[in-house]
């Protein structure tokens, strides 16, 4: 039964795919995310959500659809950059 | 201990091995159309009418067979008639299976069968069983293939196709047990017969007809089908992810232990119990295996990487995904008198990818490798062969630490490609090659392998995990000592 059970489930469109702010809020709580040899300053962190914002590649005010990344997480890594080729909008923090 | 010992018997041709085994599946998911294939005419990274001309040069070197296409789940919500015409005035809409993005329908019939001309591979369409009507799923053929003068052939010469294109494999519906409109076998049998009765053959078009298979272990599923459907059809798909942990916490794609290790490579081996199990079904109904089993989905399945939208189904790849790709190809082979097309899931971005983009930027992942190291196995002849193999035990778990697969190709050359799954030790394996025509011949061989267990390669570092000459063997007559190294893929060509 519970095989049969399994076979009909659909394993794509579940609603665990309606990403919310909440559930980006408990990934950005991992400690590495306090870590200063990892994430961009706060004032930088905020320039990158910024230049983010009004971007046509900006999915639901989440996610970058050059990279598939949530933009709250991956702007704060300081080895990041913008995935736009045409109008690269933020680079690499190197300071 | 036992020893590792193989003798291939080279006078021995069985099935052949259908180049369409080593075939890819593309959706409209994530990045996998949308940035993996698809870039605009407009965009600077270089492209062939919109599409990339990175992806299109590296898919061309795998020889890639088939490309199936636009799902998945998508197939059973996607109206085809929204991707034709001016991209400009395409409906714009919200893909609801995956990740709620927008889908501008740039990319649609025409730039689909572009995309495989530019490949040299075979279409592999599926249809709408779920949501759309028997009328539009016949349309969408005629649109396709018909040659003459009809309302949709004159539709396609507006849309700037004069000409109509060869289609030969269309897939009715898919995972109509679930989110293709979560049926049963026997309405979605009688639903084949019907749909399918209007997927015609115009002019010198054949279309072979896949029907929606089992998933898993559903053998009702199969029973079903091939005794209410089975003369209708050409092929019955089959579905089955390797996921190493559980559906809500699959495990991650690197940083893994060792336990997730060989609980991986031993769950990516139920492969060949589904298809034995499956097959014997389809014996009962079909013993001269006409009707062919068609794994179109298959490959890992892990969290996605961090800080991606889950929707996207964005994950790594790993030399532990190259063996997973190896270990299926062996079971694909040995089974090649049934199933005779595969579909890794999926080609671009999304589980186990052959290639991963990141803007501009392309990397090929192990499992590109691996398929570039068997594509000498497309078409070929399987050989019959024995295996004795040691046991790799790890956490309690134990499975054969090799697996081996042979076959001749037209020119008379064999192949034995290796799986060596232990990670801890190299293992000597004794060949011989009974039955070889050729007293005296050469050997080219090539390796894949890594120092880690989760060893990827990476935007940063995209050669860490890549394939090198081989040349730990010794040849004594027309025998073989071949020294394996740790969680390895290993392939020796003889001629």
């Amino acid at each position: 039964m519970e095989a049969v059970d399994r076979n009909r489930s659909c394993r794509g469109c579940g609603p665990q795919y309606e990403v919310t702010e909440a559930q980006i809020d408990r990934i950005l709580q991992a400690p590495m995310f306090k870590d200063p040899s990892v994430v961009v300053p706060a004032s930088i962190y905020e320039e990158r959500l910024a230049a983010c914002r009004d971007c046509e590649h900006l999915q639901q005010g989440q996610t970058c659809l050059l990279c598939g990344c949530f933009v709250r997480v991956s702007a704060y890594y300081r080895n990041k950059s913008c995935p736009n080729v045409k109008s690269r909008r933020w680079g690499p923090y190197t300071t | 201990m036992a020893a590792n010992k193989l003798t291939i018997n080279a006078d021995q041709q069985l099935s052949t091995i259908d180049r369409q085994i080593y075939g890819h599946f593309s959706e409209h998911l994530g990045r996998c159309i949308y940035e993996g294939i698809w870039v605009g005419e407009d965009s600077p990274i270089e492209n062939t009418n919109g599409i990339r001309n990175d992806v299109l040069k590296a898919l061309k070197e795998i020889k890639i067979p088939g490309l199936r296409w636009p799902g998945g789940c998508f197939a059973d919500e996607y109206h085809w008639k929204d991707g034709i015409g001016p991209r400009e005035t395409r409906k714009r809409m919200i893909n609801t299976h995956w990740g709620g993005v927008v889908e501008n329908n740039h990319f649609g019939t025409h730039e689909f069968m572009l995309l495989c001309e530019l490949l040299e591979c075979e279409p592999i369409i599926c249809g709408n069983v779920g949501s759309g009507t028997v009328q539009e799923m016949s349309e969408w053929v005629e649109y396709m293939t018909f040659d003459g003068v009809s309302p949709m052939a004159e539709l396609r010469a507006e849309n700037g196709r004069e000409k109509p294109w060869k289609l030969k494999y269309f897939g009715v519906g898919n995972e109509n047990w679930g989110c293709g409109g979560n049926m049963r076998p026997e309405y979605y049998a009688d639903l084949y017969r019907r749909y399918s009765t209007y997927v015609r053959n115009y002019g010198e078009n054949k279309i072979f007809k896949i029907a929606c298979g089992p998933n898993v272990d559903d053998y009702r599923w199969t029973e079903v089908l091939m005794r209410e459907a089975g003369r209708h059809m050409d092929a019955l798909s089959l579905h089955y992810y390797t996921v190493p942990n559980t559906w809500e916490n699959k495990g991650s794609a690197t940083g893994f232990p060792e336990n997730e290790w060989i609980e991986t490579l031993i769950k990516t081996q139920h492969m060949d119990e589904l298809i034995t199990r499956h097959s014997a079904i389809m014996d009962q109904y079909d013993p001269s295996k006409r009707v062919a089993l068609v794994v179109d989905e298959w490959g890992t399945w892990y969290n996605v990487e961090p800080g991606t939208n889950p929707g996207f189904l964005y994950q790594q790849n790993s030399i532990r995904d190259a063996l997973v790709a190896a270990l299926n190809f062996n079971i694909f082979h040995a089974h090649s008198d049934r199933v005779r097309m595969a579909n890794i899931a999926q080609v671009i971005n999304v589980l186990q990818s052959v290639i991963l983009t990141e803007g501009e930027k392309m990397i090929l992942t192990p499992t590109y490798h691996v398929f570039n190291m068997y594509k000498v196995h497309q078409d070929a002849k399987l050989l019959q062969l024995d295996l004795q193999s040691e046991d790799y035990t790890s956490n309690g778990k134990t499975m054969k630490a090799v697996s081996a697969t042979a076959s001749v190709d037209a020119e008379g050359a064999v192949h034995i490609s290796l799986a060596h799954v232990d990670p801890t030790k190299s293992a000597t394996i004794e060949i011989d090659l009974r039955g070889l025509a050729n007293e005296k011949f050469s050997i080219d061989a090539v390796e894949l392998t890594a120092s880690s267990l989760d060893a990827h390669n990476t935007f940063e570092a995209p050669d860490t995990v890549k394939p090198s000459a081989f040349s730990a063997f010794e040849v004594n007559g027309h025998q073989l000592k071949v020294t394996l190294s740790p969680m390895s893929v290993t392939t020796l060509s003889i001629r």
